[in-house]
């Protein structure tokens, strides 16, 4: 059996260098990634962490930087009804197809049936989406995001 | 074990009629579809076929056709033997109005078993969809080379 995994591709046209800017810098993931910043130094094995007006939201530790082709962090959820499930991973591949990029979102390692499972198959389409049409356009999505737990199981 | 489907979400800025239109009308579906025109009266039963650079693809028949909401046809590649000889499979588009948006969710399930279509569409799916919303949000298509794609059942009509 399979373990579940999550796979996305998405085709942007823009150049690897302002794609690989747009998931590793918190400025602009806070545009199309509804309020969610991320702040690292994207060194291997250092922590990364999302947060949302202040309040942090996913957390991990960076795995694979090889800039500006592929990054992967670990994700841990900070919503408390995810605690019980294991750390799962997110790879980023960026490939040059022609003119455009082709972005492929591996997001593996989940358990079964389980809510960040459940949670990242319907949150990285409209990520993912925001994100190719502020690259391409200038302007994100204005998408109604699902609303993000108060409590916080981060330290 | 689970029967193999493949599932592509998407958000566009953009109207159901709009997306409709797009999805229903060749003028449109050569633009973002790789020079590809669907052919279809989109009635209930009637043949729905593509034809990419004057060689029909892929054909079928429409399934349902309630616009500006559910579009769904059978689908059967042609141009390759294995995939001729395959029953055809299903797509479906669901158009969902999200607030200023449209949510597509594009299905394309019942393969036959050991399909050799499976691999195909779920290269070129993504490459379509994504090529859709950049022209109805930008009003340019993506240019992405279909031999970057690899598709083996295509390899003829793009060297043609």
């Amino acid at each position: 059996m399979n373990k579940p995994e999550f796979v996305y591709t998405t085709y942007i046209e823009t150049s690897v260098e302002k794609l690989w800017q747009a998931l590793t810098d918190g400025d602009f993931t806070e545009r199309y990634w509804f309020g969610h910043r991320c702040a690292s130094d994207w060194k291997v094995g250092s922590e990364y962490r999302f947060s949302k007006q202040g309040h942090p939201t996913i957390q991990g530790k960076v795995l694979v930087v090889d800039p500006p082709k592929r990054l992967a962090y670990s994700w841990d959820s900070c919503s408390p009804e995810a605690q019980r499930e294991r750390t799962s991973r997110v790879t980023f591949d960026l490939e040059p197809r022609g003119k455009v990029i082709k972005l492929t979102v591996t997001h593996d390692e989940l358990d079964e049936r389980g809510v960040t499972l459940r949670n990242i198959s319907g949150g990285w389409p409209m990520v993912l989406a925001s994100l190719k049409s502020l690259l391409e356009t200038g302007r994100v999505l204005d998408i109604d995001p699902p609303p993000v737990a108060k409590e916080t199981a981060c330290a | 074990m689970p029967r193999p489907e493949f599932i592509y979400v998407t958000y566009i800025e953009t109207t159901p009629e709009k997306l409709w239109e797009a999805l229903t009308s060749s003028d449109f579906t050569k633009r973002y579809w790789w020079d590809t025109r669907v052919v279809s009266d989109w009635k209930v039963g009637s043949p729905f076929s593509l034809v990419l650079n004057g060689r029909t693809t892929d054909v079928g028949e429409v399934l349902e056709a309630e616009r500006p909401r559910r579009l769904s046809y059978t689908f059967r590649h042609i141009l390759n033997e294995a995939a001729r000889n395959e029953r055809p499979s299903r797509v479906t588009f669901v158009l969902e109005p999200h607030g200023k948006l449209v949510k597509l969710t594009l299905t394309h399930e019942d393969f036959a078993e050991d399909s050799v279509v499976i691999d195909g569409i779920s290269k070129g799916w993504p490459a379509i969809m994504s090529s859709l919303k950049s022209l109805l949000e930008s009003g340019e298509a993506l240019v992405i080379p279909l031999d970057a794609l690899f598709i083996d059942e295509l390899e003829e009509a793009y060297r043609s």
